[in-house]
């Protein structure tokens, strides 16, 4: 799938007076990947993507979509993205044939093939049902449908958009990634924020993960995941609540860290870096002791623990900082 | 005590915080304030001799309760006007309903600590009152108690209309746009049928009466020593019919707001719009519908032709009144009310010339003008940022120059449909009376000017505002300066203006110019063309410019 890179990012700087809003940001994107964009409110992400769609020039550093400047040549970048800024931008009074109308006019595309593109855009979303609806009526599931649709009806090879699965329900959530899975399937390079980690780890193949304006990890996501997450996590369930306390202290003294327990649950959970042949020689001598083991296992890590790992680290590396 | 703790509530606390801690509070204070203390001074008596009738204070009085009515006409309605909807956006009223506060009590709160907003503007003018006293000859039972307490009955019936508006519109610019037309109504427009009634006696008349104790004019005109003037068009309400009517209609809206304040009534579904599209329609049916309709409503719009601008085609899609259906309305209700203005004189029904005929046309036009005019300049920028098609538009190739044009052809075209829809009335008069002919085309180029004013002062205002709520409350402010406020010199004329100050302070105003132009009385010994139209046509250039400036520095990269 990965090929040239449509969007590179090279040392991209931004300083607003004193304060440094992005630091030497670097990045790159191939043809028909989705970028999940992660950070933090305040971290630098609508700032990289503004100056992407060019409404923002860069204080340093150069940002290129398809070899073209965002800076420079600000009018080839708006053909070549399409961008959809968190807030939706309604118009009140408007139906969505003449929303998708109007946009359809500003990129200029003409008559016939405006009218072809808008129902081929509605198509792809899924909201032609919605044609004859005024825009600020719609649900804010199906706003985020006709919003995908307005970044849609220039044809645009990359595709900018700023937390698509905020605010929506599981349901509308599902079909949003179901369209966004689409589009990269048909060769769109996708860069995507949000907050709902577990959502764009679902649909992401790469991770860039910023906070204060610097990027702290990029990368596919199992390798992002991995290297930030070491540790893996593991949990024990018991049968017996008696056999607790002898569960603990096998495992506590296997492994030097300490473990926890859910009573409720009859269950005790640790995190580990030791290598498979010490985990089951932890099994074994669990067996052996006499307690009774439920299940064994390993929990599958995620993305926010890796988001998690990083703003932990940041925030420990900012108090000894300001401790010295 | 609970009764008081019940209207002095935490929604009437909140409210006055809120509105005494803004800066619009403190501005509005300051021009009071310094606008009375200013007249004052001008008046004061500086030389040895003794004003026996004390005409002194008269002379400042009359101009000052004027200048006051205007203040509260713009000022008093400004904030309940757009409180209810605000609320109702920021979906804070709710929260308010779920609180043990009751509806009556929400809604005192706000009308208590609204009026009182607007009475503190008032009471910054009581210096300069009481210095009127201090020169003589106005007494505080004659004059200023009843001047004091027609302004806070008219503080009280703005804020009442303007919160039952409010309870009512979706968007706090469209509150604004029909408090203001009220208002207008209800002072301007309320006394015009006892003009053309007034020598008559049948009910017609009796009803035109009835009609103007709606008018604060009358009143405030009585209170400060003008009997004449009122009675000269024919008014005679006293200033105590005016505090009973104007209190009852205060209550009568009151009840509307209190009764509109619930959260059933409040939640009204939002029309998902119901199109008819005329390809899945046989002729015959397409036919009557072109017939019955003339533009259908309902029908699918067109695609935006290449040659048109397509900012210019979404304003005025995005306008509840901007679509042809209702232009069209609009368009004959002007053509039929300015051919019907024409024919009364042409018929010597009443027996005005057809000179005051014209100058009511005049006035007719730059009422409509002025209460659509600012609110759909102000909302050019000001609401596209606020609603976030700012940035949309940034991010499409469309230039700078592109952008402003249509947004501008969009206000422009309307106030010019509104312009030339009484033309057939013009025509009438001057097929009437030839020798206006030129005077005509003098005065519709002075109309001409107070459209552009009216629509570049209120773009600048827009592209220098983030809310399209303040962007209207201040293009009203500023342009009823220019339009009103100027008026007021001209109304002091002589006493204590003198004539060459007046006639440089009219060349702002183009509907002097208008109105000399068709030698109205008091207006006729000015002669304010064609500087008047320069001065109009330089304040333009210089909001257009500051205008184009603005817009291009919000559309190129941050």
């Amino acid at each position: 799938m990965a090929s040239d890179p449509v969007v590179v990012i090279e040392n991209l700087s931004k300083r607003y007076g004193d304060f440094c809003a992005l630091d030497q940001l670097s990045i790159q994107v191939d043809k028909g990947q989705i970028l999940g964009f992660i950070g933090p409110n305040g971290a630098g992400k609508t700032t990289t993507i503004k100056i992407l769609v060019g409404l923002s020039r860069p204080s340093s550093g150069r940002a290129l979509i398809n070899g073209i400047d965002c800076s420079r040549e600000t009018s080839k970048i708006k053909q070549l993205v399409g961008y959809m800024p968190d807030k939706f931008g309604s118009y009140d009074n408007m139906r969505v044939h003449e929303y998708l109308d109007f946009f359809g006019a500003l990129f200029g595309i003409r008559g016939a093939a405006r009218r072809k593109r808008i129902d081929a855009v509605l198509e792809q979303t899924g909201a032609t049902y919605m044609v004859d609806r005024y825009v600020e009526s719609l649900s804010h599931g199906m706003q985020q449908r006709i919003g995908i649709a307005r970044t849609l009806l220039h044809d645009p090879d990359v595709l900018i958009l700023d937390e698509p699965a905020n605010g929506l329900d599981p349901q509308a959530r599902i079909e949003m990634r179901e369209i966004l899975l689409q589009l990269a399937d048909q060769g769109k390079t996708l860069i995507v924020t949000s907050h709902i980690l577990p959502e764009l780890s679902r649909i992401c193949n790469v991770v860039a993960i910023v906070t204060e304006g610097k990027l702290r990890a990029f990368g596919p996501l199992q390798q992002v995941m991995r290297s930030l997450c070491p540790a893996r996590q593991f949990e024990v369930q018991l049968i017996r609540e008696l056999d607790l306390p002898v569960a603990q202290r096998i495992i506590e003294d296997q492994i030097k860290s300490p473990v926890s327990i859910s009573n409720r649950e009859l269950m005790l959970r640790f995190p580990t870096a030791e290598s498979e042949e010490q985990l089951s020689r932890i099994l074994k001598l669990l067996i052996d002791q006499g307690v009774a083991v439920g299940q064994f296992r390993e929990l599958a890590g995620d993305l926010e623990d890796a988001f998690m790992s990083v703003t932990k680290a940041q925030r420990m590396s900012n108090e000894s900082v300001e401790g010295i | 005590m609970s009764i008081l703790n019940s209207v002095f509530n935490p929604v009437f606390t909140r409210e006055l915080q809120h509105r005494i801690r803004s800066w619009q509070s403190l501005a509005a204070m300051l021009c009071v304030a310094g606008g009375s203390i200013l007249l004052v001074l001008m008046r004061w008596p500086t030389d040895q001799r003794v004003d026996l009738v004390s005409q002194a204070a008269s002379l400042v009085f009359r101009p000052l309760g004027l200048a006051l009515c205007l203040f509260v006409m713009f000022l008093a309605p400004a904030f309940p006007a757009t409180s209810l909807v605000v609320e109702r956006r920021n979906a804070t009223l709710p929260l308010l309903l779920n609180s043990p506060c009751k509806p009556w009590q929400i809604y005192l709160g706000k009308l208590l600590s609204n009026s009182m907003i607007a009475f503190w503007l008032i009471a910054s003018a009581l210096p300069a009152i009481a210095a009127c006293f201090a020169m003589g000859g106005i007494s505080i039972g004659d004059h200023i108690l009843p001047l004091i307490v027609v302004l806070t009955v008219m503080c009280v019936q703005y804020s009442a209309i303007g919160l039952w508006i409010s309870s009512r519109v979706s968007s706090p610019e469209t509150s604004l746009r029909w408090t203001y037309a009220a208002i207008v109504f209800l002072v301007l427009l309320s006394i015009g049928p006892l003009v053309f009634t007034g020598q008559l006696a049948n009910w017609k008349a009796q009803l035109a009466t009835a009609l103007s104790t709606l008018s604060p004019l009358s009143a405030v005109l009585s209170v400060t020593g003008s009997e004449a003037a009122a009675s000269s068009i024919g008014l005679s309400t006293s200033w105590r019919e005016f505090s009973v009517v104007g209190l009852l209609l205060a209550l009568l809206f009151s009840a509307a707001t209190i009764w509109q304040i619930h959260p059933t009534r409040l939640e009204r579904s939002r029309p998902s719009g119901r199109v008819i599209d005329p390809s899945k329609k046989s002729m015959g049916s397409r036919f009557a519908r072109r017939l019955m309709f003339l533009v259908d409503p309902n029908k699918r719009k067109t695609a935006i032709p290449w040659f048109a601008n397509p900012v210019m085609v979404k304003e005025f899609r995005t306008r509840k009144m901007g679509r042809l259906h209702w232009l069209v309305r609009i368009v004959m209700f002007c053509i039929l009310t300015s051919l019907a203005l024409t024919i009364l004189a042409a018929t010597g029904t009443v027996s005005w010339g057809v000179e005051q005929i014209a100058v009511a046309l005049v006035l007719m036009q730059i009422a409509l003008l002025m209460i659509v005019g600012p609110s759909l300049g102000a909302s050019l920028i000001a609401a596209e940022v606020e609603n976030g098609g700012w940035t949309l538009l940034r991010a499409t190739p469309f230039s700078t120059l592109r952008v402003l044009s249509g947004k501008l052809a969009s206000v422009l075209l309307t106030l010019l449909i509104v312009l030339l829809a009484t033309i057939p009335g013009y025509m009438v008069m001057g097929y009437i009376q030839p020798t206006l002919s030129g005077q005509i085309s003098n005065v519709l180029l002075s109309l001409l000017m107070a459209v552009l004013l009216i629509v570049s002062v209120s773009a600048c205002i827009s592209s220098l505002t983030r809310t399209t709520a303040v962007a209207t409350l201040a293009s009203y402010s500023v342009l009823m300066l220019l339009f009103c406020g100027t008026m007021l010199f001209w109304l002091a004329r002589g006493k204590p203006f003198g004539p060459l100050l007046v006639e440089r302070v009219l060349y702002f105003n183009p509907v002097a110019v208008a109105l000399s132009e068709m030698e109205t009385p008091g207006f006729a010994e000015y002669n304010l063309a064609p500087t008047g139209w320069y001065v109009s046509a330089g304040i333009s250039a210089l909001c257009l410019t500051m205008l184009a400036l603005r817009t291009w520095r919000m559309m190129k990269p941050d």
